[in-house]
């Protein structure tokens, strides 16, 4: 966490060197100095160890598949634990501690069961934001642009890391997509979560399915991928791999919704999550979203270095055209001939495309 | 009428808790008939709170030696209480309000900005609205009766968070039972 006082510690020194020589200064280097107690204040190691964004989230942790077969692997408690003790971070450590365990290794039945209440309460979160609005915003500005350029063919769009589906269900539910002949589909790693995913859309009678597996692989891969806080989750090189698979002649789209990090945000979502969530691994893991999110530089020249068929930027960054931050913005990709139009449609809420 | 007006301000509180325990906790997209049971049960919690309220009012009423004394009383603390109570009600409900113009952004800013921290400060208010009808109290019995109160309004979201937290985990035992 060096990397954050390194600024602040040279402040405090130079203030001090300053604060020698005259008394004047004081006053003037009272916001850098609140500055520092501030940044101090809120990543002491002891208060907020959960806004590290150099740690894992607990829901990364405790499922773990083969990355070839997507079988379950068995998962170690101990090893689970060992980021969080190096971080000295005891709400992660509680929470790990009350999953029961079976010579050590993490009771399925007991993660499933987390991470089914976790996902339940997740989905109140996406409702508040009124996510499928968002969403469906963006795709029916997108679809109206590959029609217009002549796309007569099924548009498939693929919720990646879908969970238990809520965008896709809602989309199913509350718009007229698939009546369009637009197919509706969700894959995720996690087969517990796609199980219940199915479930909740044939209770309803939705037209979507869910899938267990890779989003990108032959069968599966659509013309529109979108996704919710799931690219923060891609770290160092994984991001670029994981947008270079946009790089395909199947893909018109994509549209990945995920956190937008300003200096409130750890904030806000701490307040947010005490009040809203009940789980104490959705509150800690919902914190640390927003602390690891990627910024919109690090997002936009990751996918142009990556993703060579599509021009990609921000979409939503600002509410209304004032300096003020939506909590969620969207990376998107779109094939060069659609961009005019989708200019067009959502106006300034898109920003630079290259 | 104070005490009516009091009594409607319950049932309010009691429909919102029913709904804010309730939330999160079922994942289906058409949950009207989920939500109208969340808000009947709040609303029954409160009737529950309220009634046994009043019936504890009645004896101590019919108990007490200056009946006059100690309705003039009761209904000053019930009055004062209505100026916190008051301006909190109307400024969830404008918030409500906020949220029938069809602006996401807007919706979803009376949520991150207004109604979360008006959830936060509702055990507050709560404490605050008492103990302002309490305080310039004249009768031991009407301090008893506020904390008595008081003790009753906030259990209330507590029982109803435990209630719905046993039907969610009974729920998502029988999913993963099956697999």
């Amino acid at each position: 966490m060096g990397w954050l006082f390194r600024g602040t510690r040279s402040t405090l020194c130079s203030w001090r060197r300053t604060d020698c020589q005259t008394l004047f200064p004081i006053w003037s280097r009272l916001p850098q100095f609140s500055l520092f107690a501030l940044a101090r204040f809120l990543y002491s190691r002891l208060v907020f160890p959960s806004w590290n964004p150099a740690q894992p989230e607990i829901s990364d942790l405790v499922i773990q598949h083969d990355p070839k077969t997507l079988e379950r692997l068995p998962v170690c408690k101990s090893e689970i634990r060992k980021p969080f003790e190096a971080t000295t971070n005891q709400k992660a450590l509680r929470v790990i501690d009350q999953i029961s365990d079976r010579d050590g290794f993490l009771d399925p039945t007991t993660v499933d069961r987390l991470m089914l209440t976790v996902h339940w309460e997740m989905q109140r979160l996406a409702e508040e934001f009124y996510h499928g609005h968002r969403v469906l915003k963006l795709l029916r500005a997108t679809i109206s642009a590959m029609r217009a350029n002549g796309y007569n063919g099924l548009i498939r769009i693929v919720d990646v890391g879908c969970g238990i589906g809520y965008t896709i269900r809602w989309l199913a539910a509350r718009s007229s997509l698939p009546q369009e002949g637009i197919e509706l589909t969700g894959v995720d790693l996690n087969s517990t979560l796609i199980r219940e995913a199915n479930r909740l859309a044939s209770v309803e009678s939705l037209p979507c399915r869910f899938l267990h597996g890779d989003a990108f692989s032959a069968d599966l891969r659509g013309q529109i991928y979108i996704s919710t806080g799931v690219v923060h989750h891609f770290r160092g090189d994984d991001l670029a791999v994981f947008l270079a698979h946009h790089d395909a002649d199947a893909t018109h789209a994509f549209i990945h919704y995920d956190f937008q990090p300003w200096f409130l945000a750890p904030c806000g979502s701490w307040f947010f999550h005490i009040i809203r969530m009940r789980t104490p691994l959705a509150r800690h893991d919902g914190v640390l979203s927003a602390a690891r999110a990627h910024s919109a530089t690090t997002l936009v020249s990751t996918a142009r270095a990556a993703v060579f068929s599509l021009s990609t930027g921000i979409y939503g960054a600002k509410i209304w055209n004032t300096p003020a931050p939506r909590v969620f913005h969207a990376l998107v990709g779109f094939r060069r001939k659609l961009i005019p139009q989708l200019k067009e449609s959502l106006g300034s809420m898109l920003g630079e495309l290259r | 009428m104070t005490l009516l007006v009091l009594f409607f301000l319950a049932s309010l509180d009691g429909a919102l808790c029913g709904i804010r325990a309730s939330m999160g906790r079922c994942p289906l997209i058409n949950k009207r008939r989920f939500y109208v049971r969340a808000v009947l049960r709040g609303i029954l919690a409160a009737q529950i709170a309220s009634w046994l309220s009043f019936f504890v009012l009645l004896a101590v009423y019919s108990l007490a030696m200056g009946k006059q004394f100690v309705r003039q009383d009761l209904e000053a603390a019930a009055g004062r209480m209505l100026y916190v109570f008051l301006p909190y009600a109307a400024l969830v409900f404008a918030n409500l309000a906020l949220r029938l113009v069809p602006s996401v952004d807007l919706r979803s800013a009376t949520s991150v900005v207004f109604l979360g921290p008006l959830t936060a400060l509702r055990p507050l208010v709560m404490i605050l609205g008492i103990a302002f009808g309490i305080w310039r109290a004249q009768l031991f019995t009407t301090v008893f009766l506020g904390l008595f109160v008081l003790s009753f309004m906030l259990c209330l979201e507590f029982v109803l968070n435990r209630y719905n937290s046993r039907v969610q985990q009974a729920e998502i035992r029988l999913l993963t039972t099956d697999t």
